[in-house]
């Protein structure tokens, strides 16, 4: 994957992550306080509709207390008072009722017991003592004002048409009372109780006025933003819910969650209320009277689209601000990446260019002033560094080309010499050789003891100089490259061994040595059986020259891994570790008394090496220092694929 | 001087080898004669008619036949077709021959190879055998 798609892919499922948590966590932030705003609203509102309701009871109950400081009321109240006084006062209460728009107002005695009703004067008589209000009264001796039940029978005695009127808003013939009682007082004494109140089955005024101070009867996407309700029980006997025809939805009931949890319970109930055909946020407040029974409850409303559609726009601007945030950051983060994964892939370009020889080639990232400027700077240089380098090292080689080939000509030209005098040296030494052994083994004549010791000495200097002859001619050939090896089936004994154990015979026999022969009679070897023998000549030339006077020599050979492996192991003074890898060098002596003595040429060894190598194999030594040396090559097995050929 | 043990021609353009190998044949009883070039050395055996041929395979000097020639010639001589012919050579011991020198009826056919240098003792016994195996 290329670096610039790895770091988008990276930075895209970072802003991914990011986004789903913060988009996760926005939303629930909004929501939570969105809902935590709405109930806050919703119970303050209620709060508000309460001090409405309690208002207008206490503005009910001032105007009590005011009345019920009158002359005329006291007077209505002093034994013996007649009939004509009585209807006096009638009228006058009656009249203020119907200002206040009252639908009961009664004089009562201090035990409850009604003087006066001035909604309908012909009913009195009847005791109110179990009314709440006139109860609390009563027991309290001082104003009460609240919301109480009235019975079926209460309504009929408080006047005409409250029942008929009570039956139009529900089945149930019983009314929700808003009123206030206050004593009358003479002399430090409680003489009479003055009530009055309104029935608010069916009161619109209350609840509308509660609706338009709290929402200021305002309409969103073509609802009332607010709403309140007043239950008797769980019946609505008073709202501004509109009911899908447009009328006021009075008359129907609450649901049973609700009305469990406000009338059983008495606790107030706050959440979503679906009303009508719309939710609202809502709280339902249980209604009590002066007792503490309760009797009804009210009940506030808020749209909860409003808060919908907050949220839904809070959630919305949220969003549009994380999303773009991220899409800037990430287009700032793609142009910054992109700045720095280009000169990456220039250098990456120009390093592979470099590596396939184009030293030439020379990236154009200087000019940026950070560590990617750099880099390219080091770059180029090192580029420049290697095409001088390599310019040097060709005109090196060259150099040293001319001078190997100065070198080559001047060793070819030395190894002809070198040829030519050993071969012009071999026929003078093969007459002095024959004409010597001649003498030394008398077929002229007999010799002293101290003529044939000293013609022994000319005749091994002799056979020292042969050796050397026959080396250096090898020697010769090998470094004028004319060593070519013409290879066939050879049968190593018949064809190689013996015959050089036969040459070497007349030497096993002076140092009394024994040659233990474990070569396989029938090992065929692929080679050049001349320069095989001459492997053998040189290697066992060195087993007499270095090994123990009467020792053992041990020839053997092996097959295995494609390998045909040589061996030829003398006992003897062995050859210490740090001389080994002189051995196979060319005109290399070892530096060791036991091999001073002994003449040699040092190239024998060397010679083995090349002829082994000509024939795809390898020589090497091992030995235990002062006990044995063993020489080992190895041939390629050929044998079988020569048979088969 | 020892007894007569036969003759034989030594054909070798080595003056001193000539006159190393010379004095030793002598010395235990063969008549020895001499060439110095290869023809020089067929002409004088089809003269002397020997035992025996000791013959060299390089020659130096102007162009002429080599040694093998002269062995293939000997052989399909009618006089000399049955003298046994003894090759004496260095040519085997150096690297000069890519391949190996035995005696063979077509190229060579000689009745033995000797590498030079020899020792005395060596091509004395080489040449009873071949005598011995003539007259077998």
């Amino acid at each position: 994957m290329k670096l610039q798609t790895k770091f988008n892919l990276g930075i895209v499922v970072v802003f991914v992550v990011l986004a789903a948590s913060i988009g996760a966590l926005s939303i629930h932030f909004v929501n939570a306080n969105t809902i935590r705003e709405a109930k806050n609203r919703v119970s303050i509102y209620t709060r508000a509709a309460w001090e409405i309701h309690d208002g207008r009871v206490a503005q009910i109950e001032a105007a009590l207390e005011v009345l019920a400081r009158t002359q005329m009321v006291e007077e209505a109240l002093q034994p013996p008072a007649d009939g004509w006084e009585l209807l006096e006062v009638r009228e006058k209460l009656e009249r203020i009722r119907r200002e206040q728009e009252m639908d009961v107002l009664n004089l009562l005695a201090p035990d409850g017991t009604v003087v006066l009703r001035t909604r309908y004067p012909y009913a009195t008589g009847d005791n109110l003592a179990d009314d709440p209000i006139v109860q609390q009264l009563i027991t309290g001796q001082e104003n009460t004002a609240g919301n109480i039940l009235l019975t079926r029978d209460r309504l009929e005695l408080e006047g005409e048409g409250l029942i008929e009127r009570v039956l139009t808003i529900g089945p149930v013939p019983q009314a929700m009372f808003a009123g206030a009682a206050v004593p009358i007082v003479q002399g430090g004494e409680m003489i009479g109780i003055l009530e009055m109140g309104t029935l608010l089955n069916g009161a619109v005024e209350e609840v509308d006025r509660i609706r338009d101070a709290v929402f200021a009867n305002e309409t969103y996407e073509g609802k009332p933003v607010g709403t309140a309700t007043l239950f008797m029980g769980d019946l609505r006997i008073s709202t501004n819910v509109l009911d899908d025809q447009g009328r006021r939805a009075v008359g129907t009931r609450v649901s049973d969650e609700v009305a469990e949890q406000v009338l059983e319970d008495g606790e107030a109930w706050t959440g979503r209320a679906y009303v009508v055909d719309t939710w609202y946020l809502s709280q339902y407040d249980p209604i009590r009277d002066p007792n503490g029974d309760v009797i009804g409850m009210l009940y506030v409303g808020e749209l909860e689209e409003i808060y919908l559609d907050l949220r839904r726009r809070a959630v919305a601007m949220f969003l549009a601000v994380v999303f773009g945030g991220m899409l800037v950051a990430f287009l700032t983060f793609y142009f910054l990446t992109r700045g720095v994964v280009q000169p990456i892939k220039k250098l990456s370009d120009a390093t592979q260019q470099l590596s396939r020889g184009d030293l030439t080639y020379r990236v154009d990232i200087e000019e940026r002033d950070d560590e990617l400027g750099e880099l390219g700077c080091s770059f180029n240089t090192m580029a420049e560094r290697l095409e001088e380098q390599r310019r040097e090292i060709e005109q090196n080689q060259q150099r040293l080309k001319q001078l190997n080939d100065e070198l080559r000509t001047t060793n070819r030209n030395y190894m002809e010499m070198l040829g030519f005098v050993s071969h012009e040296l071999k026929n003078p030494l093969s007459s002095a050789m024959m004409s010597l052994h001649t003498v030394k083994d008398g077929y002229l004549g007999e010799l002293s003891d101290a003529q044939r010791r000293s013609l022994e000495s000319v005749a091994r200097s002799l056979d020292y100089f042969q050796e050397m002859i026959k080396n250096y001619l090898d020697l010769s050939r090998l470094e004028k490259g004319e060593l070519e090896a013409h290879k066939q089936q050879v049968h190593l004994h018949s064809q190689v061994v013996e015959p050089v154990l036969e040459g070497l015979r007349k030497s096993l026999e002076e140092r009394e040595m024994q040659v233990v022969d474990n070569l396989p009679e029938d090992l065929d070897v692929y080679a050049d059986s001349n320069l095989l023998r001459i492997v053998y000549d040189n290697l066992l030339s060195n087993a007499i020259k270095y090994g123990k006077n009467g020792g053992m020599i041990e020839l053997d050979g092996s097959l295995g891994d494609g390998l045909v492996t040589l061996s030829v192991c003398n006992e003897g003074q062995g050859i210490p570790p740090e001389q080994m890898p002189k051995l196979f060098k060319k005109f290399s002596r070892l530096d060791s008394p036991a091999y001073a003595k002994e003449k040699g040429t040092g190239l024998g060894l060397f010679i083995c090496r090349e002829i082994i190598q000509e024939h795809g194999g390898r020589i090497w030594a091992d030995s235990e220092e002062g006990e044995w040396v063993r020489f080992s090559f190895t041939l390629p097995d050929q044998s079988r694929r020569s048979n088969n050929a | 001087m020892p007894d007569n043990k036969g003759t034989i021609v030594v054909v070798d353009d080595d003056v001193q080898l000539v006159e190393s190998v010379t004095t030793l044949l002598e010395s235990v009883g063969y008549e020895v004669f001499s060439a110095y070039r290869a023809e020089k050395g067929f002409d004088l055996a089809k003269e002397k008619q020997p035992d025996l041929i000791l013959l060299d395979v390089m020659f130096a000097g102007p162009p002429g036949p080599d040694g093998f020639e002269i062995s293939r010639r000997i052989k399909t001589d009618e006089v000399l077709k049955d003298t046994p012919v003894v090759m004496l050579s260095g040519v085997k011991k150096v690297l000069e021959l890519g391949y190996d020198v035995t005696p063979d009826d077509d190229f060579m056919p000689v009745e033995a190879f000797v590498d030079k240098p020899v020792k005395p003792e060596k091509l004395l016994t080489t040449i009873d055998e071949v005598l011995e195996a003539k007259e077998s």
